[in-house]
């Protein structure tokens, strides 16, 4: 009996791990600085599968994606985009959908691809609103060195969506 | 009725900057001239065109240059440049042309690796980038001189951001001997400084537009002539100036501009530069 309510457990976190997914990306982008440096970009994100829609601001020196219901884009595939472009890729503000995991008295947010280690959050009413299980959050991913890049990110959590 | 040389020679260039535009492609989003820095993205291509004429004090040149890039990384970038002469000069002077191609009928391999690259905020970068040739002649004589396959290397630095542009660079070329004659070697320097004015500061898509007042240094050495007594082994000295202008919209680059010499000590062999015009037109696929 014990061992059949584990199978279904395991199948219901395999259930939401697989929907979970990166919504929203605005990628900061540096060292792009001319009008064919962000139509490579945008033509190259727009080749990946699961994009909706990609903008480049040269002026903002971002990249704005949406991307499509069901997507199995990582974070680290789109940084690896704009690294191929000669780009460097930084902060990126975030929506993903994820199962939050309360592990070692912190929280982990792990989608069907990716982690995310949650850091210490300071407001009481975004701390109240962190349960484990299934959760929508929008945060902004802390920059990593692009020859560095893993499914591992810290992300800094500005609101629970 | 007679057509005076100045007539042809205007619809020549008429010509040639008409060729250009229908093939629609050019080169770098960097200077015209000067040696410059990026490279392309991992898998890209960029095709280029350039009309380019040299004149000297006896005679001028005209020459369509094709250019296909690719980028093997987003650092390493292969160039393979090839001529249609359409009228060579007699007495040649050594000159490098536009950016990373040749002035004269030679078809010319490279690589070029950027061995640094630090990009530190929205739009700004600062990067380094090494160029290797190899090149073989399509003339057999050059101003009088047997030709020989030749190579070239430089070195250049430079910063970008979305307002402010500088390259400062480096160069050699060798020629290898031929038949007991040898063209004379091109060391040579470049130094470009851009501004893009702020009604250009549109954002992407928009079209963009840049300025750039570029300066060649040139110190080529005299050729070797067979047969020839006492080779003295002197060098020419020139600097020379001039404007260029870029736009890039999208994929495409159109880049045109005009040196001027500012300084010509030369050897008594070498030969009186007027001036250089060229215009470039790229595609990146």
């Amino acid at each position: 009996m014990k061992k059949i309510a584990l199978v279904m457990i395991i199948a219901l976190l395999g259930t939401l791990s697989s929907e979970a997914q990166i919504q929203k990306v605005d990628q900061e982008v540096y060292g792009m600085d001319c009008a064919p440096c962000a139509y490579g970009l945008e033509r190259g994100l727009n080749k990946m599968d699961g994009l909706q829609n990609v903008r480049v601001s040269l002026n903002d020196g971002k990249a704005y994606l949406e991307l499509s219901k069901n997507n199995s884009l990582s974070l680290s595939q789109i940084q690896e985009e704009v690294k191929k472009n000669g780009f460097s890729a930084k902060k990126a503000e975030v929506v993903v959908e994820g199962t939050l995991i309360n592990k070692n008295n912190g929280y982990k947010l792990v989608t069907g691809t990716e982690t995310y280690q949650i850091l210490a959050i300071i407001s009481d009413d975004l701390n109240s609103k962190l349960k484990s299980g299934k959760i929508k959050i929008k945060g902004i991913v802390q920059d990593v060195e692009d020859g560095e890049l893993t499914d591992e990110w810290k992300i800094e959590v500005t609101e629970i969506l | 009725m007679a057509i005076s040389n100045l007539h042809l020679r205007i619809v020549l260039i008429i010509i040639l900057c008409s060729s250009t535009i229908s093939i629609l492609n050019a080169q770098g989003h960097g200077p015209l001239y000067g040696l410059q820095t990026p490279t392309l993205a991992r898998g890209g291509v960029d095709l280029n065109v350039a009309s380019m004429s040299l004149s000297t004090e006896n005679e001028t040149s005209y020459m369509l240059r094709y250019l296909f890039s690719y980028g093997i990384t987003e650092d390493f970038q292969i160039n393979l440049t090839t001529p249609t002469t359409i009228e060579r000069l007699n007495n040649a002077p050594r000159t490098r042309g536009n950016s990373n191609m040749p002035a004269n009928g030679d078809i010319e391999a490279s690589l070029w690796y950027r061995f640094f690259s630090n990009a530190f905020g929205v739009g700004k970068r600062f990067e380094g980038t090494a160029v290797l040739g190899v090149s073989a002649p399509t003339d057999d004589v050059r101003g009088q001189v047997n030709v020989g396959n030749s190579i070239h290397g430089a070195i250049s630095t430079g910063y970008a951001s979305r307002t402010w542009y500088a390259w400062l660079g480096g160069g050699y070329q060798y020629y290898f001997e031929k038949d007991n004659e040898q063209l004379g070697d091109l060391p040579y320097a470049s130094a470009v400084v851009g501004y893009r004015p702020n009604i250009f500061m549109g954002d992407y898509p928009k079209p963009d537009w840049r300025i750039f007042l570029e300066t060649m240094a040139e110190f080529p050495g005299d050729n070797k002539y067979n047969g020839q007594q006492n080779f003295s082994d002197s060098r020419s000295n020139k600097v020379l100036m001039g404007p260029s202008f870029l736009g890039l919209y999208g994929a495409w680059g159109i880049s045109f501009g005009a040196l001027f010499p500012v300084v010509q000590d030369l050897t008594p062999s070498a030969v009186k530069e007027n001036y250089r015009v060229s215009i470039n037109l790229s595609y990146w696929l």
